[in-house]
């Protein structure tokens, strides 16, 4: 324990006077590499840590900071202790991507103890699979205390119980679905949706001018091929008044 | 070494100014997923897509809650939740800044209350899920006669309507069976 204190006071010695300077070593525990391509392309001119003082070093003898990546597996479980024992102390101890955070998509498999942290006391984790160059620079910058930190663990709690109705209110649900579904399996999901919000923001606001307005924003789209989903879309639509208007006259 | 300069001078900077600036994510970046609280049905379709199981869902049955918890140092940012997702209250953000000291903030948790069985006393459900089944059969047209007797029925856990309509089953065959034995 009070060794624990003494480190912790070494290390915040350690943020004074290293600055801005500091030297980086990366250890692979095990990781598919996606990590170690992410550091090297934030050491690249592009992003120039060493504008910052971050220069990455071949030998742990010479690191302030140490840089896991992958999950902590079995084989690499020794490397890695040697690692960290041959740098010296006060030490950051970094986790970096999905996978040395917690094990990552591999956390459950028979050769993995589960990230950094089941071995290290890390002091930073930087979440992404894998961290942008940004997200590098940021998290290196939040282990010298150059920066703030930005999430916040969050707790919601349901106290009433909230009434949700549908994504699209006002659309019959049996049309949104069936122009949703179109919309995915033509240019998938994320713009899908955004395509189907946009088609059914027209029938949410005048379901007369539908024809209209679409006939306008087809001939106003430079892409042929978004221009081909609204109008398959529109399809569906007219095949569905058509449908109701029957149902209307039948009932009628 | 002129020329060098000059091609510098027109080349101009290459380097970002990253944490000075902010920097510029491509489109279509898949950065944070961000959870919007008031859409959430708790209906666990995130948590059964969730590749590397960062996103997790747990009954508590005496408590009468669910409990839904997402890891952000487990996720893979695959974008799989924002697609089953059937209310839009899960979207993947452009923000990549998660870097964070302890764990603890890398925890996001939401409580739901679930709902009580107006027969046996058991909770089964989640309440939003069932307002949510609710709405969209009134949107689709439900007549206002109807409602009523749709309510009561999700009110009730799976087990107890089960157990109602085999014994309106039994009474229906057992009061045929009486009047074919009366007929007799």
């Amino acid at each position: 324990m009070e060794q624990e204190v003494k480190l912790a006071e070494l290390k915040a010695k350690l943020k004074n006077v290293i600055k801005r300077s500091v030297y980086v070593y990366r250890v692979d525990c095990g990781g598919c590499n996606g990590c170690e391509i992410e550091i090297f392309a934030t050491i690249s001119p592009v992003y120039d840590p060493e504008r910052l003082g971050f220069k990455v070093v071949a030998s742990p003898r010479h690191a302030d900071i140490l840089l896991f990546t992958g999950p902590m597996t079995r084989a690499m479980r020794l490397p890695a202790i040697r690692a960290y024992q041959a740098a010296p102390d006060p030490k950051i101890v970094v986790a970096y991507g999905t996978c040395g955070c917690s094990g990552g998509i591999f956390h459950d498999c028979y050769s993995v103890w589960g990230g950094t942290g089941s071995i290290f006391p890390v002091d930073v984790y930087i979440p992404g699979c894998p961290p942008t160059p940004g997200a590098t620079i940021y998290g290196l910058g939040l282990a010298l205390d150059l920066l703030q930190q930005k999430m916040k663990g969050e707790q919601y709690t349901e106290k009433e119980v909230a009434r949700i109705t549908s994504q699209y209110a006002g659309v019959s649900p049996d049309l949104a679905r069936d122009i949703e579904r179109e919309a995915r399996r033509l240019s998938g999901y994320l713009h899908g949706r955004r395509i189907t919000e946009k088609y059914l923001q027209f029938v949410r606001e005048d379901p007369l001018a539908v024809d209209q307005k679409i006939k306008e924003l087809v001939k106003q789209e430079k892409d042929s091929r978004l221009a081909e989903v609204y109008l398959s879309l529109h399809k569906i639509y007219l095949d569905y008044l058509g449908k109701t208007e029957k149902a209307g006259h039948h009932a009628g | 070494m002129l020329k060098l300069l000059k091609k510098a001078l027109q080349v101009g900077e290459a380097t970002v100014e990253y944490p000075f600036k902010p920097v510029e994510v491509a489109p279509g970046f898949r950065g944070k997923p961000e959870y919007n609280f008031d859409r959430c049905i708790a209906c666990g379709a995130c948590a059964t897509a969730c590749p590397p199981n960062a996103i997790t869902m747990e009954y508590d049955l005496k408590q009468g809650t669910k409990t839904w918890n997402i890891f952000y140092g487990r996720c893979i940012f695959c974008g799989r939740c924002e697609e089953v997702c059937p209310t839009g209250a899960i979207a993947l953000t452009t923000e990549f800044e998660l870097a964070v000291a302890s764990k603890e903030d890398l925890y996001y948790r939401a409580e739901v209350q679930l709902r009580k069985c107006s027969c046996c006393g058991e909770y089964f459900a989640p309440s939003r899920e069932l307002e949510y089944v609710m709405s969209t059969l009134e949107q689709s047209g439900l007549p206002e006669g109807d409602r009523q007797g749709w309510r009561q029925l999700l009110e009730k856990c799976p087990q107890c309507r089960r157990r109602q309509a085999a014994v309106s089953v039994a009474e229906a065959t057992g009061s045929r069976d009486r009047v074919q034995g009366g007929g007799q």
